[in-house]
């Protein structure tokens, strides 16, 4: 992405850690480079915090308190009043013998406390990079297994084509709809133009026997091309497939006119 | 309640944080008074587990304590930078991920959409939220609390639910401009 995101919830989105792969490079890439869409960023931040509030209130116990503040006094932080300090070890008497190994210990036990912090630091650095790796090994299983399915599903010999025409006097647009009953797979490529406010594009099964099935929503971006893939519902045979437009979300039955149909022959 | 206290009650996040600046617990104390609570809640309902959010509010108010100079609080507000990194610290847990992984956040990098640092507002925001969920779509609920209380993408919720993934990006898409009109001030 060389521009601004294409709609404002992106940042929402990316806030909420729902984009993945290209989707989440893209907008990284961009705030790296963009003021505006940095600040952007932190009001999607501060507004997406805000569904915390939805959490049942649970008050800390006393305890965590008195741990933290115990915790702080520890550091042996200067400037607090009334500050108790317990006596050093050192001071506690001992003679030449305890001055002695005092001498020795205290700088085996500096170079040691070095050695942990370096450790502790590697150790991290490690972690976060296989936690990295994780991720993106991850997306790409996902992709390589949705990129199988979809290799499979074109390959079959009793797979169905079902090119989507437009309806008269409806957003302009084309679709596509590649499934087979057998292998109980769909799969929808469409490109459409952009719903209008507070709509959303619906994609239904009509079956031989029953009410039209729910085989996606979406909301496509100028120009974006909508593409995925679904099981079939068991034991179906479909008559007909439409695209049709829907209250923002989609609804349980259609509702709106259709935008894209065919019947299947 | 002291005149001492009093003054920690009305105090601001900024005046408290510039008195952690000069290391007074006392102020470090009040501001986990302040907002503890509204942590711990988001904590416990990410973990359900209490003794690994109370792990992480104590970690959360000392890393405050420790990078207080770095927190300008005219450039972001403490409520929200608190929240975000109590969130993200319970999800990397939930997901056995580094702790520290995924953090990037500057301290100044959550702008929230109203000022939460007294007990009236808080609950004025409280109720806006609750209300704007309410309002929502069942499922469109559902997507939103699986991303934000579970961390989980577009395509894990996909997973997660069955439904197609366009179906689950239109939800969510949906759910956060609703959330986002209810709060715009």
């Amino acid at each position: 992405m060389n521009g601004h995101p294409t709609r404002e919830e992106d940042f929402d989105l990316y806030a909420l850690g729902a984009l993945e792969g290209g989707e989440q490079q893209a907008i990284e890439s961009h705030l790296a480079s963009c003021a505006d869409c940095a600040r952007k960023l932190a009001e999607a931040r501060g507004r997406v915090a805000m569904i915390s509030f939805a959490a049942a209130r649970v008050e800390p116990a006393a305890h965590v308190k008195e741990l933290l503040l115990a915790r702080v006094r520890a550091e042996g932080s200067g400037g607090v009043p009334a500050r108790a300090v317990a006596p050093r070890e050192a001071d506690s008497g001992g003679g030449i013998f305890g001055r002695w190994w005092t001498a020795v210990l205290a700088p085996v036990g500096v170079a040691l406390a070095i050695a942990t912090i370096l450790l502790w630091n590697q150790n991290e650095r490690l972690n976060r990079e296989m936690a990295d790796l994780h991720a993106t090994l991850i997306t790409q299983q996902r992709n390589l297994e949705e990129a199988r399915h979809a290799a499979d599903l074109l390959a079959a010999r009793d797979t169905i084509v079902v090119p989507l025409a437009p309806m008269p006097g409806m957003p302009n647009g084309i679709g596509r709809v590649t499934y087979n009953s057998k292998m109980g797979m769909l799969m929808y490529d469409g490109k459409v133009d952009p719903a209008p406010a507070n709509k959303s594009y619906q994609l239904w099964l009509v079956p031989m026997k029953g009410d039209p099935i729910n085989a996606g929503v979406f909301n496509p971006a100028t120009d974006e091309i909508s593409h995925w893939m679904m099981k079939m519902p068991e034991g179906i045979t479909p008559k007909a497939f439409a695209v049709t437009l829907e209250p923002a979300g989609g609804m349980p039955h259609p509702t709106g006119p259709k935008v894209l149909a065919a019947a299947i022959s | 309640m002291n005149p001492q206290t009093g003054a920690k009650l009305d105090a601001s996040d900024a005046a408290l944080i510039q008195r952690i600046v000069q290391r007074d617990e006392s102020a470090l104390a009040a501001l986990y008074d302040r907002y503890a609570g509204m942590l711990s809640s988001v904590l416990n309902r990410i973990l359900r587990d209490t003794r690994a959010a109370e792990e992480i509010l104590q970690d959360i108010f000392y890393q405050l304590w420790r990078t207080s100079s770095r927190f300008d609080p005219s450039r972001g507000s403490l409520a929200g930078w608190l929240t975000v990194i109590a969130r993200n610290r319970a999800i990397s847990r939930l997901r056995k991920h580094n702790p520290s992984s995924g953090e990037q956040l500057d301290e100044n990098s959550v702008i929230v959409p109203t000022n939460l640092d007294n007990v009236v507002a808080e609950k004025e925001m409280m109720g806006r939220v609750k209300r704007a969920l309410g309002k929502l779509p069942q499922e469109q609920r559902a997507v939103l609390e699986l991303a934000y209380f579970e961390g989980l993408t577009h395509s894990e919720i996909a997973q997660r639910t069955g439904d197609p993934l366009g179906t689950v990006k239109t939800r969510l898409r949906s759910a956060v401009e609703t959330l986002k009109r209810t709060l715009q001030p």
